[in-house]
């Protein structure tokens, strides 16, 4: 039994680890058989209370392909035709328009590069790239070198733009990914409207320059929404009436989580001198601590019974002021910036769609969301801005972004440039709203709230106060894609709907069992004992598949099902070619111990190359094939692997626990 | 319980006629393809497919007439087993998926007052369609590269180049032989997609275990017969192990069979090829690896004298 010890061992580990990976699917089954049986209340109590379980189990599950789930697959690549028509200066130039008809015309599987063939067209034509880009002093070469360059960075501009929109439409799962710097694919799960999902992908990016409303009215208007929570009057946001300062209390509840990140939401947004001016640049302040007059938080306290300075429990907080208990403010930071938990956004966002609600918002509000989130004590915080709806200006006035670092401050900035009409009117927007915010949104989310430090006139400004160069890279993205589009053109789209993929998970389930079983019996038949021993390792050879599969979080498709159907197959070769090595070795008499250890030692070289040459053709399929087939490919290779263990060596110590009694297995 | 142990059939003497036979199954199945052909499915020719389900069965008929009206005249049409269910095919991707959109009014707008339900819908363009095609060919070159080179390794480049051969000799017939189903079975409705393309490369790499084993075996009698005729030995190894290659390519055939049966329509292409891949591969495996192998060493030899 020793030297068998250390294999035995392993099997246990190798078991117990595939059991502790699979668990969570099993989990996620239980919650949603539970979850089914309930309603309304009931299941919302649930979930808020099984939050972790929930989560966890939804992390860990074995993920489920597209085929077997519904949803949407698309593959998008840039539109460089239509790229070019936009970035242009003469857009409705005939000859122009001409052109790209043509470079249109030209059919999507010729490998030839567009740039190239719409150099040559217009060179045919007697004109330059010259003629239609760039600025006066650029050279032709240079042009060419930055439409290239924007070519190349419009995907990065449209994964941005599309991430932030499948955000905001709220997909559970959703993956996005850059696929060769020219390609991205998305994956839905669960989405029932293509026709909605297609629009939302293709649409053009809309930027807009909005100032937020000023905190005064911003928290009136949410004490409105506040009362109409809890039932109670409106006042009429004009109005100030002087309260107690109940409210006062509890906000500094919220306040010492919130601050430390406070200052590093605060950007400043300032002229940009570094390049043109000569005169002194603007020190860099960091925002005034004007504290809010605590009497217009309380807003009108007539309605509420409690006028006391007792200090308000959690669980009062929440019964009075609703909208405040989801929607946290910051008093000293002078700002009606709230902030709202990760969990809780949905629920502001279902308070603030209600009918009654947005009647008492002002028709010159919106509210929106930032577009990050920032880690304050364990949890993740939106915030919530105040927005006056009508934009100042749109981001097609923007002719270049940059991030970079500021030499003398060595901070993340971002530096814009403003064509010449968007340049005069965001000198009289600025100069009208010295130490107010402005927001840059980017399809009605906040990429940033900056506040306007001095009048800027010649367009150049600069933005400071981002926490990372990441977050300054985002930025730069961000007002790109206002200006330049980057637009896209669906290549490949799939939609699978649920009762097809239902069906789809009820024949893999059914296949599946069937095989196993059938290929079990004969097992048996024909090897009688020695074919329950392979039976074992049949099972457990399932079972790591699936527990590898979950461990690398790996999709299962329906092909991927046939492909562990099909290594079951190939599997209880490997046992034929063991038995049947010692059935051959047992009629020349040998004992039957030897035949074992023969049978094993002379199958294992035939074993090893049927192997191999089964995984050569799974990696290749994995590598050329797509979505689903990689899916079969990669049950069959782990398939395959796991049986080089479970052939091999659980067997034969499970042979050997015969074999070294001295007892002999009958394998027919 | 023994199958087709002790046996002691000849099966590399009479190997001539196993030649001819392949070559008149390739043939004919070549013919059949040239004629008919396996479609290509959406996935390698780019078009927009769609599977609908209507809540009570609906003519054929019925449904050309209203995708005729709706400007798809010449749009494939298939029934996907009952009455009720649908495949609708055209090569237009149009831009987005407007075309699956004209396709949803056109049933909509003609067929009044029978509801129905898209259970998928794929659209390929032609770019894409390209990139599948040109992967397709690369994957099985280099699966047959890949274990050309490991086969060499572990074996003598003769046999490394019988083995290809050989697994390339059922990629033909198994084409052929599909070829010559749907041409005959109309109703099979095969095509050829990458479902199907992932059959043939397991195939591939399932016809190379089975080839290996004899191999293996051959390696080994080789050294315990040294004295004997190379024809002889091979003869004796593939009898050894012909039990074991029935029994293996039973229990595989008998797994794509229930895929078959059971496995519903998306996987239907790819149990149907690997089911006629089995058996041709078995039969390559006991009647043509070996025999290339001999042919080919003799060849060589001879070419050396």
């Amino acid at each position: 039994m020793k030297k068998n010890l250390f294999r035995i061992i392993l099997t246990v580990v190798f078991i117990a680890a595939a059991l502790m990976y699979i668990y969570p699917t099993y989990q996620d089954y239980q919650i949603n058989k539970e979850l089914a049986g309930l309603t309304g209340q009931d299941s919302l109590d649930y979930v808020t209370k099984n939050a972790d379980r929930i989560k966890s189990a939804r992390d860990g599950r074995l993920k489920l392909g597209l085929d077997l789930k519904g949803g949407m697959y698309v593959v998008m690549d840039v539109d460089i035709v239509k790229l070019l028509e936009d970035v242009s200066k003469k857009k409705d130039d005939p000859t122009l328009k001409q052109v790209l008809d043509e470079l249109r015309a030209i059919p999507e599987t010729s490998d030839e590069p567009i740039l190239d063939a719409f150099k040559q067209k217009l060179n045919a034509r007697g004109l330059t790239l010259k003629s239609f880009y760039g600025e006066v002093r650029d050279s032709e070469s240079d042009i060419e070198k930055k439409l290239s360059s924007e070519i190349d960075n419009s995907i990065d501009r449209a994964v941005e733009i599309v991430r932030n929109r499948i955000d905001q439409y709220g997909v559970a799962e959703p993956q996005i990914q850059k696929i060769g710097g020219k390609r991205i694919i998305v994956e839905l799960p669960g989405i029932n409207n293509p026709g909605e999902v297609r629009k939302l992908l293709q649409g053009t990016a809309l930027l807009q320059f909005q100032l937020l409303k000023d905190p005064e009215t911003a928290v009136k208007v949410m004490q409105n929404i506040n009362n109409i929570l809890v039932g109670k009057q409106i006042t009429d946001s004009n109005k100030t009436v002087s309260g107690n300062d109940s409210l006062k209390k509890n906000e500094s509840l919220v306040s010492k989580d919130t601050t430390k990140k406070e200052t590093a939401g605060k950007n400043e947004i300032k002229k940009d001198t570094t390049k043109k001016d000569v005169t002194k640049k603007e020190s860099n302040k960091k925002d005034t601590s004007k504290k809010l007059d605590t009497s217009t938080i309380a807003g009108d306290t007539s309605n509420m019974s409690d006028t006391s300075s007792a200090n308000l429990s959690e669980e009062e907080f929440k019964v009075k002021f609703p909208f405040f208990f989801l929607v946290r403010l910051n008093e000293e930071s002078g700002t009606a910036d709230g902030f709202v938990r990760e969990q809780d956004k949905e629920k502001v966002d279902l308070i603030l769609k209600r009918e009654d609600v947005k009647a008492v918002i002002p028709s010159d509000v919106i509210f929106a969301w930032s577009q990050k989130s920032f880690e304050a004590g364990g949890e993740n915080i939106f915030t919530l801005y105040c927005l006056k709806k009508d934009a100042e200006l749109t981001g097609s006035v923007i002719e270049d972004a940059r991030s970079n670092i500021d030499p003398q401050s060595n901070q993340p900035i971002v530096s814009m440039s403003m064509s010449s009409e968007g340049s005069a009117d965001w000198a009289r927007i600025t100069g009208a709203n010295i130490n107010k915010r402005c927001a840059i949104v980017l399809d009605n989310v906040v990429y940033s709230a900056p506040v306007i430090r001095s009048k800027i006139t010649g367009g150049n400004s600069q933005i400071e106060g981002m926490g990372s160069v990441q977050e300054a890279k985002l930025l730069e993205i961000v007002l790109k894609a206002g200006a330049l589009p980057a637009p896209l053109k669906i290549a490949e789209e799939r939609s699978i709907g649920p009762s097809l993929g239902e069906d789809s998970i009820r024949k893999g389930l059914l296949s599946s069992l069937v095989s196993l079983a059938l290929v079990a019996l004969f097992m048996i038949v024909y090897y009688r004992n020695g074919g329950a021993i392979a039976d074992i390792a049949l099972l457990i050879n399932v079972l790591f598949v699936v527990g590898i599969m979950a461990s690398f979080k790996a999709t299962l498709t329906l092909p991927g099902i046939a492909g562990l159907i099909l290594s079951l197959g190939m599997a209880v070769d490997t046992n034929v070619l063991i038995f049947e090595r010692i059935r051959e070795e047992s009629e020349s008499g040998k004992p039957f111990r030897t035949c074992v250890e023969l049978g094993y030692r002379k199958a294992f070289s035939a074993i090893l190359d049927s192997h191999v040459t089964s995984i050569i053709t799974g990696i290749v399929l994995y590598q050329f094939g797509t979505g689903p087939i990689q899916g079969f490919a990669l049950t069959l290779l782990f398939g395959l692997g796991a049986n080089l263990f479970t052939g091999l060596v659980i067997t034969h110590f499970l042979f050997d626990a015969y074999v070294e009694k001295g007892k002999v297995v009958n394998i027919g | 319980m023994r199958l087709l142990t002790h046996t002691n059939i000849d099966f590399l003497s009479k190997r001539k006629r196993y030649y001819l036979l392949s070559l008149i199954v390739a043939i004919i199945g070549l013919a059949a393809l040239f004629y008919n052909g396996i479609p290509l499915g959406i996935d390698f020719q780019g078009g927009t497919e769609m599977q609908v389900r209507f809540s009570n069965p609906v003519e054929v008929d019925e449904l050309r007439d209203a995708m005729d009206k709706s400007g798809f005249s010449g749009m494939e049409i298939k029934s996907m087993g009952s009455e009720a269910d649908y495949l609708l095919r055209t090569p237009l991707q149009g831009e987005g998926q407007t075309v699956a959109e004209k396709i949803q009014t056109g049933i909509t707008e003609n067929l009044k007052g029978k509801s129905f339900e898209v259970l998928r819908t794929d659209k390929v363009g032609p770019k894409i369609g390209k990139e599948l095609r040109t992967n397709a060919i690369y994957a099985i070159v280099f699966s047959l590269l890949g274990i050309l080179i490991y086969l060499a390794l572990r074996f003598q480049l003769v046999y490394a180049i019988a083995a290809v051969v050989a697994v390339f000799h059922d990629v033909i017939i198994t084409v052929s032989l599909v070829a010559l189903f749907n041409l005959i079975f109309p109703s099979l409705q095969l095509e050829f997609n990458q479902t199907m393309l992932a059959a043939f490369l397991t195939l591939i790499g399932f016809s190379t275990n089975d080839t290996v084993v004899i191999f293996d075996r051959i390696r080994e009698n080789i050294k315990l017969f040294k004295n004997e005729n190379i024809v002889s030995v091979m003869n004796k190894s593939v009898n050894a192990t012909l039990s074991r290659t029935f029994i293996t390519s039973g229990t595989v055939l008998l797994t794509v069979l229930v895929l078959l049966f059971f496995g519903g329509e998306v996987l239907r292409g790819f149990a149907f090829t690997f089911t006629i891949g089995i058996i041709t591969g078995t039969y390559s495996t006991i009647f043509i690896a070996s025999a290339i192998a001999v042919d080919w060493q003799n060849k060589v030899v001879s070419k050396k004298k």
